[in-house]
């Protein structure tokens, strides 16, 4: 009964229908309470959205499947303590990790938002060591500034690691797990491999239809299994003696071995009644029935490509230490791997089998390897082998296996093996090394990076958007906006990055396409932060700021770790002149995220309006370090070193920002400015001068002009500029100054607020 | 009758006649200034406080409760740069309660107000905009640490006065921190903040 369960609560997940697995679970869980129950339960509870019943039910529980769970139960909540001590037990100080990567990945995100960085980025780097191809650390690595100057993550080294690791790792295991690793501990003992030998004759003495199924099972694992071929394989050919050995070489891979394994082992508990006949009698003979029932019925049940269920299917089976599964599965489809290659038949079925669903064949080569009679059963050519060598389990070095798989002539797999772990990480260099460049604000580095990948890769949403922001950050507005809308043609439904859009819009004034794309993704997901982002921008555009405040609030509402939210309040309260609140939004932002420099800039700018120049200077001169390339920051940096007095430094910093954008016409500004305030006249008009021609519609280049020839007594000019200036219609209070200066021309200069 | 027209003459005390409009009309340029003042008043019957002066709810109003002139005085932080004030009066809903004479003073304190604008109302109904800038374009706005809004008399003769909603508007501050003039062009514009 309890196989029954658990084989349709895992269908039931597979197949979306959240509530009957959850029903049926607890049920299950009622029946036979144990924990590899409660972890499916809990299972069920995670992708149902119900972290806290989850949390009620995995509270103290030890297995390393269960800690992780936990772990994100916890996490969801918001529990950051509990699930860092869930991942790392206090009193375990060595205790290892659970799921390897994907545990490390999660202890990286629990540091990263409890503050501490240096922990943050060391076990990004283990998630990445342990599985290369987990992208999501390595945004997070770039996020924190971590990964500086050349980019090793996605090179050949991987591409090397992921071959010995996953020898036959398809693209279908890439889809199905993604992310998802899991460190098995070596805790497969053998202890049932031992009846293998015994139980081998028997077996042999089975019918070719076994031997046909198995075939056909054999395929699967052969297309499932990664290490787990290779390590087969060696134990075949080198006799040697532990169990321990077997699980001790290659946790990693074994776990994503058995993973991939189990995945296409699992079946819908529709087993084949020759199947099942073929499992009747060894099961007999097995140690541990009941345990043994529990893990096949996992086995069996478990289906494809959920990942959770894959863990906890797993983890039964870590936990099941008297099961060899791991090992066994391991075991069995290594020699798969042997006996398929060295049969022709078997190669044909290789290509009809990959059409059979999983689980026939898995459920087949679960049963059996469980028994561990399979392997013995499945090749007539290697029965001698088989019975010299089933009592050798232990794999040997990775390079051997790699050999014996070529040697066993499976070269054709192999080399489709290396070439699509090459492609892909190709694909994730240029992709990584863009995202690490556009992070470390390189900006046109990264754009040159990106016009490296294909077409298709180009055209996605992800690539537009990241294009759209690298071109965001060197203030090209224009291009940023095409690029963007591209992205939004090719997938509309995208929030990410549409908060950077929308201030693209904003700055270029655009309130017809604001408004519009606030109103599309208010109505994709209401429950996204980066549409209330971008409706609080449209209404920023429009002046106003208390409605733009609320949006803002609304988003950091739904959640507080998005810092350009906080960073988009923050410019609201500062547009209200509610300095304090400002400060303490910027704040915010910067315990989300430190590297976001428009939080620093944000601050400066406050502290500016403040006439605290020290503090200006100081939270200014952090934007410019995160991002030394922009001249808006050099510009405001300047201006800060201006209100220090540091004049030296001031124009220092503003001939940087003038060579470092020419289309910038700021920074030449302030430099006149700064030239007035030290009173070398001749010097700011030609500057100013010059600027006119670039700019011939500014009012305020003309109003500063007239200023300096007020001051040198040229009253003419003077007037004749204050003219200029008026005709451009700046806004009345400049209208006013100005005016008053005009009729001040032929006092003595009064020296009063600017003028 | 009293024309339609807000026109001034030379001296601030000369009165204007007015009579509002449904819809409150202010520059885009031009913003609430009174958010984080102090407002008080003369006088008022519990129930219609100064607080619905504020409350955004022309249904509300303030009523005074003592003798004339009745004062709602509005104290800010610091001295603050002023162009606008307007009010929501209604004669047809409050008649002998609507203001009809209405002197505006600025200062530093209640020591040294002295009157900017006189304004006269005629059955106004709606939004009254009081512009306090002077002719000349340099007088645009006034700078005060203090604003008072003085009924002096009502319609028909009535002693107390309803006001339903209190608005003071001014200039808005350069986007652009520490800058002597406004930017005006979208290149300088476009790169002078970050968002």
């Amino acid at each position: 009964m309890e196989t029954l369960m658990v084989d349709r609560v895992q269908s039931s997940l597979r197949l979306l229908m959240y509530s009957n697995a959850i029903f049926l679970c607890e049920r299950l869980c009622a029946e036979f309470p144990s924990e590899l129950n409660l972890q499916l339960l809990a299972t069920c509870y995670l992708l149902n959205n119900q972290a806290y019943c989850a949390y009620q039910i995995l509270k103290g529980t030890k297995m390393p499947q269960s800690r992780y769970l936990f772990a994100i139960t916890c996490f969801r909540m918001n529990l950051l303590h509990e699930a860092e001590a869930a991942l790392c037990p206090v009193n375990e100080p060595n205790a290892e990790v659970p799921n390897g990567a994907a545990g490390h990945y999660l202890l990286g995100l629990i540091y990263r938002f409890t503050g501490r960085r240096a922990y943050a980025i060391d076990h990004f780097m283990q998630a990445l060591a342990i599985d290369p191809l987990l992208w999501a650390a390595y945004a997070e690595l770039c996020a924190l500034g971590a990964v500086e100057e050349s980019n090793e993550y996605f090179s050949d080294v991987s591409a090397q690691r992921i071959q010995q690791q996953h020898l036959s790792d398809s693209s279908s295991h890439n889809s199905s797990t993604g992310s998802e690793y899991c460190s098995l501990p070596p805790t497969a003992a053998v202890n049932s491999v031992d009846s293998i030998p015994r139980q081998s004759k028997q077996f042999l003495a089975n019918s070719t239809r076994e031997i046909s199924t198995l075939q056909q099972g054999v395929v699967f694992a052969k297309v499932q299994t990664t290490n787990s071929g290779t390590s087969n394989l060696s134990q075949y050919n080198t006799p040697s003696p532990a169990a321990t050995q077997l699980s001790g070489v290659a946790p990693p891979p074994l776990c994503r071995n058995a993973q991939v394994f189990l995945n296409a082992a699992s079946s819908d508990g529709s087993m084949k009644s020759n199947l099942n006949l073929a499992v009747q009698a060894p099961r007999r003979k097995f140690m541990d029935e009941g345990k043994l029932r529990k893990v096949s019925g996992r086995l069996f049940s478990d289906s494809g490509p959920r990942r959770s269920t894959r863990l906890s299917a797993e983890a039964s089976i870590i936990a099941n230490s008297n099961a060899p599964v791991g090992g066994n599965g391991s075991n069995h489809s290594a020699k798969f791997l042997g006996g398929l290659s060295s049969s022709s038949p078997t190669k044909a079925n290789i290509a009809s089998s990959r059409s059979l669903t999983f689980k026939k064949g898995q459920s087949w080569i679960a049963e059996s390897f469980e028994e561990g009679r399979r392997p013995e059963i499945f090749d007539d050519s290697r029965t001698e082998n088989m019975a010299t060598t089933s009592s050798s389990i232990s794999i040997s070095a990775d390079g051997r296996c790699l050999e014996q798989v070529k040697a066993t002539g499976d070269l054709a797999h192999d080399s489709r093996l290396m070439s699509g772990t090459r492609e892909l990480l190709g694909l994730l260099r240029i992709l990584g090394e863009g995202y690490r460049l556009s992070c470390l604000y390189r900006c046109q580095e990264a754009l040159e990076v990106y016009l490296k990948l294909s077409q298709k890769q180009f055209n996605t949403g992800w690539v537009l958007s990241q294009v759209g922001r690298a071109h965001f950050e060197l203030v090209d507005y224009f291009e940023a906006d095409h690029f963007f809308e591209l992205a939004r043609r090719v997938s509309p439904c995208t929030l990410e990055g549409m908060d950077t859009y929308s201030t693209v819009l904003y700055h270029l004034k655009e309130e017809m396409k604001l408004s519009y794309l606030a109103q599309e993704l208010i109505s994709v997901d209401r429950l996204s932060p980066q549409a209330w982002c971008v409706l609080g921008n449209c209404y920023s555009l429009q002046k106003d700021h208390e409605t733009a405040l609320k949006n803002f609030q609304r988003a950091v509402h739904l959640d507080p770790r998005f810092a350009y939210a906080h960073t988009l309040c923050g410019h609201e309260y500062v547009a209200l002149e509610d300095f304090e609140n400002g400060i303490k939004c910027y704040q915010s932002a910067l315990q989300a995220d430190d590297r976001h420099y428009n939080s620093w800039y944000g601050l400066g700018v406050v502290y500016l309006r403040q006439e605290k120049f020290e503090f200006a200077e100081h939270h200014l001169r952090r934007a410019y370090n995160i991002n030394p390339r922009s001249s808006v920051l050099m510009c405001y940096l300047g201006m800060g070193l201006h209100s220090l007095k540091r004049n030296h430094e001031a124009l220092e910093i503003m001939e940087q920002a003038i060579s470092a954008d020419k289309q910038n016409p700021l920074p030449v500004y302030q430099k006149a400015n700064i030239l007035v305030s030290l009173k070398r006249y001749d010097e700011a008009l030609k500057e100013l001068d010059q600027l006119s021609e670039s700019a011939p519609h500014e009012s305020s280049i003309y109003a500063l002009m007239g200023k300096i020839y007020k001051r040198l007594e040229m009253h003419e000019k003077a007037m004749f500029y204050f003219g200029l200036a008026l005709d451009l219609k700046p806004p009345a209070a400049d209208v006013a100054t100005i005016k008053a200066a005009m009729e001040k021309l032929y006092l003595p200069d009064e020296m009063d607020d600017n003028l | 009758m009293a024309t339609e027209s807000d026109g001034e003459e030379e001296t601030a005390t000369t009165a204007g006649k007015l009579t509002g409009s449904p819809q409150l009309s202010v520059d885009d340029d031009l913003r609430e200034m009174a958010k984080k003042a102090a407002w008080s008043v003369s006088s008022c019957k519990p129930g219609n406080g100064v607080l619905s002066l504020r409350d955004e709810n022309l249904d509300t109003y303030w009523q005074s409760d003592g003798a004339q002139p009745h004062l709602v005085n509005i104290q800010f932080q610091k001295k603050v740069k002023l162009q606008l004030v307007v009010l929501y009066v209604d004669f047809k809903l409050d008649e002998s309660y609507t203001p009809s004479k209405i002197s505006i003073r600025a200062g530093d304190g209640f020591h040294n107000l002295k009157e900017i604008k006189t304004v006269e109302l005629v059955k106004p109904v709606g939004w009254v905009h009081i512009s306090l800038s002077g002719n000349d374009p340099r007088e645009t706005f006034i700078h005060t640490f203090m604003l008072q809004i003085a009924v002096l008399s009502n319609h028909l003769n009535g002693r107390d006065t309803h006001i339903r909603q209190i608005k003071i508007y001014g200039p808005r501050p350069n986007p652009v921190p520490l800058q002597p003039f406004h930017f005006t062009s979208k290149e300088f514009i476009t790169y002078s903040i970050l968002r």
